[in-house]
């Protein structure tokens, strides 16, 4: 928390009023036992919502945090400033760090103190896993930034909806290429929590599918925030003959750090390596040549022509002086998709805007797109890519790209159950 | 294969090159001076965001990496200079585990410093051409910079080595690290020699920071990384010993790197701690470590004391008070609408039950667990798993967790207790972070993305009468109390019982020899006490009572994952404790609130609170040592109308700032 | 100056309480204790004299049982406690004195001898009883305090603070507090250490007042006192035992006087 991000220059003092009803008041100071939900009230007229923005600003992914925060307020600024939304978005932002302890706290904080009805953020999996239970308990709609294939998987709700493009969606993109030009002798590495856990077990599910032959040649796995990996470069330099390719299941800090020990190494000469998220900009600025020659999944690139994305681009470029990446994209359509299905159900009410953002068709940068009623997720389509020389940091080149409906896992397999 | 175990042995060298640096100095200043600094791995990080303002923000680039190499350390060095004369030498007298607190303030200090500086991004360090790619050596392919490493590293460990065994300096400082008094006693003032040793310690710190940023990278978070490793080499070798600090650190290089990674990684994380472990129970004084009299070791931690400002029935009465103004909080909370304070007091009371548990054992005995989070780790897996597995009443399931972390307690106890001071500090350390290491590789406990609540059905009550929190609700005037609230009850229901539980013990014969071993531990066991026994008891029904407060812990998050655990837990409730004052299991009530109350109030001003938090903890251990409790009676000569002249007398004996020196 | 306190008041009736046979204790290639042999009668008065670093009080914590023996053996009463603890050694009625600001400081008087006899009767209760009942409900082991704090007329100050106390009070305190432990044998490290003429004096009065029916050992330097009072007297020098004998036998030893008082009475 502690950074004030409202645009309004009146910080809004919303005191959300738990009346009890009538007939609890006529019962005066006595006290009695009732129902509860006779201390819920709806709110019919509107002109504003609070949101409330959870990001990791400090921690391994601040960089991350922060850049979604410019897609977010990229969107709200926006849409308050356009005459097709009837309301407008009040919002703060709030430190989730890297624990789910403190983002739930802040969580709280945002929706029992400050009346927020919609939460964003959260980049981290088992961050955004918590937040996902919390939306539920709370009834709050949640847009997350993870990820992690059970956020629209097996722990899935109904007040969960996800534009980010999750491990599925990448490990088919990423799957389908490496079996075609690589092989199917995997080796794995990674990051030893929910993430790294569910990008082997994407990659390798689809792998199974795809060939008869495949084969986990190996894996390593080092601790969430580990910035030593020696003996694991080691190890997968040993077998190096027999894989085909290391496909790495980390990302943020993690994955730089191991970018840059792997480039002293000359590990990319001995096997090549395949990640999930080396084409996000802070991983490309952090890791510099040390990513080079590395491929990626690429889940966005700012050059695409599809949908608005070039009136994005520059609004973006205007505004923050920079090219968007993928988590400013997921923060600013995070926020315009939801944005559009509160306009649709003319409602604040999180439980009615949830019940028709679900499968509601919309304009995105991706294209028409929508979140899935069966899971929450959005088709977004995928692309493999690899990083080469640029000028001040390695480009993304792509080499192949699969739709929407390609990617997406069906609604039967998701494990999704809302 | 035999490149593969030769790769395997270079990487081991190669971390345990710097895990030897950071240890040498950390060893020697423990040896020389009694202190154990924290803050070594902070020191480490500094310096390599040194070199990172050198080599990048100045623009030179990789080029500038040697320059940075030399510079840095030593601003570093002065730095540490700096830090030992105002705020280490203020404690010397005082029982070393006050270093222990301040060095951790210090890590939250430097660790916010570095942020609000740098940011929070990483720098990759930029290093000359020649340091980076591969080159061949006896035919395999290495890294060129990872030999830079070695190289470099073992020059600047041989150059300690060498200042150690032939200058005047390094006889003094090795006699100093045997037997300070005979070193005294020959008339030498080693206590002018402490700001050089802790100098050159932070310079070596900075040097490994910064070969080893080269290799990784500068992130914020690195100190906390390295600190509990290093720590781990330093009790393994001895502490105080050089040469410890030497085979330690390659030790646990080659260990982690050659031998764990590559051969049985489930075990990596435990191994260490099993061994760290070992080591302290078998041999306390490490490998080379040699046997010499803790002349600290006496001082007695100081208690906090509201003295006679109040009287007995007044403080029962302001109790009652406080608890009355509590129990108002979720109503008042309502009447505003704003139900973030009642989960906000929830969690203060939580804290507060979790403090109130580490004070008996720490403000009774004098046992410091560092290690303490692994009791609330106990309890808020016991009550999720509990829940999950076994029953869904909320009351057997804390029942549960207080039995499991009372058992767990019993037998660290029964293992640690023997080893004193320090080294029980480390033991219960190294304990906890086993069990940490273990809930990530764990199936039943979820890895690390922990386990939720959500979906579980669960009531207050047993054998199946009673109601789930949300199904009830208490209608008292235009105020329900539902779900939350009713919630909030039952915290604080359990910390008010605990209070008085726990007080009712201290009455008791148990409760007076543990006040005997506060006050006087030789003497107690003179009157025919076996402390260990009682040390041990009063370490269990802390373990406890931090077990219920992990139970509680989770069911406030209706979710628990690895970090509850973690050993900024355990840090941070000490610093509870202290801004309380210990001893006076009231204290570390008051020092929850004011925590939470302190990170509330900031996050309003800035995001780097932890800044303004750490310093006011340096400041209390330096300064107030026996806590918030203590400031009424520090104050009552000021003020007017105060309580006259008899208090003022009475209070002489509790002068807070000379006591533990004698 | 010499006190008016009867040494013949005290009855020793050949019974031994205490044997020491061929105690060792090295620190490394030093040995502090080198092969001590010595029997202490019931309700006699020893003290031990010698030079600084004689070994006087590695004995004592030998006896104690703050140290571990190197070799041999220490008796008490007939039974071998060369292993027990210092609290087993304590329950069997060996009490260790220390210097005046070694009581409970922060503890109430009461609360100081309370915890002494307390220490020797807890076995008569159960684990529940003794975390939960408070202390002023044990009637017996509050009748003992009682018992005490008037023998060393220190009831009117029972519910002071021990640090609050008048010096001579505290040392009056310090030795109801080994009295409560209802000790057979009293060890006595230098308690008038630092003090003047006039304390040491009262203080030596003091503990031939309250402790009369104990055996006692006591480490002294000053020897005028010390012939004065003691039945018999032990010189230790380098850990060894030099002489040993009645005050005027010790006083007449020609290597007594080579080694130790030539040197003391400069």
């Amino acid at each position: 928390m502690g950074r004030d991000g409202t645009y309004q220059g009146s910080r809004r003092q919303l005191l959300r009023a738990v009346s009890a009803g009538g007939a609890a008041g006529l019962v005066g100071l006595a006290g009695c036992v009732g129902d509860p939900e006779e201390a819920t009230n709806g709110d019919e007229e509107f002109d504003t919502i609070e949101l409330a923005v959870l990001e990791p600003y400090t921690g391994p992914f601040s960089d991350l945090g922060e850049e979604r925060t410019q897609g977010t307020e990229l969107a709200i600024e926006q849409i308050n400033d356009s005459d097709e939304f009837e309301f407008e978005i009040e919002y703060d932002t709030y430190d989730t760090q890297s624990d789910p302890e403190d983002a739930l706290s802040e969580a709280r904080e945002a929706v029992q103190s400050q009346g927020a009805q919609f939460l964003t953020g959260c980049i981290s999996s088992d961050v955004a896993l918590s937040m996902n239970d919390f939306a539920l308990d709370n009834e709050v709609l949640y847009t997350p930034g993870a990820a992690d294939v059970a956020i629209t998987g097996e722990r899935c709700n109904e007040y969960v909806f996800r534009f980010e493009t999750s491990t599925a969606q990448i490990a088919e993109a990423m799957a389908q290429w490496t079996y075609e030009e690589q092989g199917d002798q995997i080796f794995y590495h990674l990051a030893d929590y929910a993430y790294g856990e569910s990008v082997m077990n994407e990659f390798e599910a689809r792998m199974e599918d795809l060939s008869d032959d495949y084969e986990r040649i190996g894996e390593t796995r080092a601790e969430f925030g580990a910035t030593d990996f020696e003996a694991y470069i080691t190890q997968i330099e040993s077998a190096a003959d027999e894989a085909d390719a290391v496909v790495i299941g980390s990302t943020g800090g993690d994955l730089v750090a191991f970018l840059s020990q792997a480039a002293d190494r000359g590990l990319i000469d001995e096997i090549p390596i395949v990640t999930t998220t080396a084409s996000f900009t802070p991983i490309r600025a952090g890791a510099g040549d040390a990513a080079t020659g590395v491929f990626s999944g690429v889940r966005y690139y700012p050059e695409l022509e599809t949908g608005d994305n070039q009136e994005f681009v520059e609004a973006y470029e205007a505004e923050y002086d920079e090219l968007p990446d993928n988590f400013s994209r997921v923060g600013y359509d995070s926020i315009r998709m939801m944005a559009r299905g509160i306009q649709e159900a003319g409602s604040n009410n999180p439980s009615e805007v949830a019940d028709v953002l679900g499968g509601l068709e919309q304009e995105t940068i991706f294209g028409p797109n929508e979140f899935r009623e069966c899971d929450g997720q959005a088709v977004n389509p995928v692309w493999m890519g690899e990083l080469t020389e640029g000028d001040d940091l390695p480009e993304v080149e792509i080499l192949t790209e699969l739709d929407g409906e390609g990617a997406i896992p069906a609604c039967e397999d998701t494990g999704c159950d809302r | 294969m035999l490149g593969t175990i030769f790769q395997q042995l270079l990487d081991g060298i190669t971390v345990g090159i710097v895990y030897v640096l950071l240890a040498a100095g950390l060893s020697v200043i423990f040896g020389v001076m009694n202190v154990i600094n924290f803050a070594h791995g902070e020191l480490a990080v500094l310096g390599a965001y040194f070199a990172v303002a050198i080599t990048i923000q100045t623009g030179i680039g990789g080029n500038a990496f040697v320059v940075a190499l030399v510079i840095a350390p030593l601003l570093v060095g002065v730095l540490g200079v700096a830090l030992e004369r105002y705020t280490v030498q203020p404690l010397y007298g005082r029982n070393p585990l006050y270093h222990i607190l301040l060095t951790f303030g210090l890590v939250l200090v430097i660790n916010d410093l570095i942020y609000l500086v740098w940011g929070t991004g990483s720098f990759r360090l930029p290093r000359p051409g020649v340091l980076t790619g591969t080159v061949g050596a006896f035919g395999f392919g290495v890294s060129a910079y990872n030999l830079f490493m070695i190289v470099s590293g073992g020059l600047m460990a041989l150059a300690v080595w060498a200042l150690l065994e032939y200058t005047r300096y390094g006889l003094i400082i090795r006699a100093g690290s045997q037997d300070r008094q005979m070193v005294r006693n020959l008339g030498i003032e080693i206590d002018r020699y402490y700001s050089l040793v802790f100098g050159v310690g932070a310079g070596l710190a900075a040097f490994a920071g910064i070969i080893l940023a080269g290799n990784q990278q500068a992130h914020p978070d690195l100190g906390m990384s390295i600190i509990i490793p290093a720590f781990v080499i330093v009790v393994l070798g001895g502490l105080g010993s050089f040469k410890g600090a030497v085979v330690g650190g390659l030790l646990v290089g080659i260990l982690q790197e050659s031998i764990l990674r590559p051969w049985v990684p489930w075990l990596e994380g435990m191994v260490i701690f099993v061994l760290m472990i070992g080591i302290l129970l078998i041999r306390p004084h490490g490998l080379f470590g040699t046997e010499h009299a803790e002349e600290g070791g006496t001082e007695r931690l100081l208690a906090g004391r509201t003295g006679s400002l109040l009287e007995r029935e007044t403080r029962f009465k302001l109790g009652l008070v406080m608890i009355g103004v509590l129990a108002l909080v979720p109503i008042v909370a309502g009447l505003l609408g704003n139900l973030f304070w009642v989960t906000f007091g929830s969690r203060v009371l939580i804290w507060a039950l979790f403090a109130l548990s580490l004070d008996f054992v720490m403000g009774y005995t004098g046992l410091v667990s560092l290690g303490h989070a692994l009791f609330l780790g106990l309890g808020a897996y016991a009550v999720v798993l509990g829940l999950i597995h076994v029953t869904s009443s909320v009351f057997v399931a804390l029942a549960l967790a207080i039995a499991l972390s009372a058992a767990i307690a019993w037998i660290v106890g029964f293992l640690s207790i023997r080893v004193a001071g320090v080294y029980f500090a480390m033991i219960t350390l190294a304990f906890a972070e086993l069990y940490y290491n273990l809930l990530y590789r764990l199936e039943i406990t979820g890895g690390s993305e922990g386990l939720g609540l959500l979906g579980q059905d669960y009531y207050y009550g047993l054998a199946g009468i009673g109601a789930s929190l949300d199904d009830i609700a208490f209608f008292v005037g235009p105020v329900v109390l539902t779900g939350h609230s009713l919630f909030y009850y039952v915290v604080l229901g359990a910390l008010v019982a605990s209070y008085f539980v726990t007080r009712r013990m201290l009455q008791s014969p148990f409760g007076s020899v543990l006040k005997s071993i506060r006050e006087n531990e030789e003497r107690a066991t003179f009157l025919g006490y076996r402390t260990v026994v009682y040390k041990r008891r009063a370490f269990v029904v802390s373990g406890a009572f931090a077990g219920l407060a992990g139970g509680l812990f989770a069911l406030n998050n209706a979710f628990v994952s690895p970090s509850a655990a973690e050993w900024l837990k355990s840090g941070e409730v000490i610093v509870m404790v202290i801004l309380g004052g210990m001893g006076t299991l009231y204290g570390p009530i008051i020092g929850a609130g004011a925590f939470f109350g302190l990170e509330q109030l900031l996050t309003h001003y800035t995001g780097r609170w932890r800044l303004v938090l750490g310093t006011i903890f340096v400041l209390f251990v330096i300064f107030l040592p026996r806590g918030l409790v203590s400031v009424p009676t520090l104050l009552a000569p000021y003020l007017p109308g105060g309580p006259g002249p008899t208090s003022a007398t009475e209070q002489l004996p509790e002068d807070s700032s000379t006591e533990g020196g004698d | 100056m010499a006190t008016e306190t009867q040494i013949d008041d005290r009855r020793t009736n050949g019974e031994t309480v205490l044997e020491l046979d061929g105690l060792v204790k090295t620190f490394g290639a030093f040995a502090a204790i080198d092969d001590v042999s010595m029997t202490v009668e019931r309700g006699e008065f020893r003290s031990i004299i010698g030079p600084n670093g004689a070994g006087k009080t590695t004995l004592f914590n030998l006896i104690s049982g703050a140290l571990p023996v190197t070799d041999g053996t220490v008796y008490f009463d007939g039974e071998e406690i060369t292993k027990l603890s210092p609290p087993e050694r304590v329950a069997r009625g060996i009490g260790r004195s220390f210097q005046i600001s070694n009581v409970f400081g922060g503890l109430s008087v009461r609360e100081n001898v309370r915890l002494a006899a307390q220490a020797d009767r807890r076995d008569g209760y159960n684990l529940v009883e003794s975390f939960f009942k408070p202390t002023g409900r044990y009637g017996d082991i509050n009748q003992e305090t009682d018992r005490i704090l008037e023998r060393i007329d220190l009831d009117h100050v029972a519910d002071e603070e021990a640090d609050a106390l008048a010096y001579g009070d505290r040392r009056r305190l310090e030795i109801g507090v080994v009295l409560a432990t209802d000790p057979e044998l009293v060890l006595f490290d230098e308690p008038t250490a630092g003090m003047s003429v006039e304390e040491t004096q009262e203080t030596i009065e003091l503990i031939e007042e309250v402790l009369v029916d104990q055996t006692l050992l006591l480490i002294e330097h000053d020897i005028e006192l010390v012939m004065e009072l003691s039945d018999r007297i032990t010189v230790l020098n380098q850990g060894e035992i030099l002489a040993e004998g009645t005050p005027a036998q010790i006083s007449g030893n020609q290597s007594v006087q080579d080694a130790y008082l030539g040197g003391m009475v400069e």
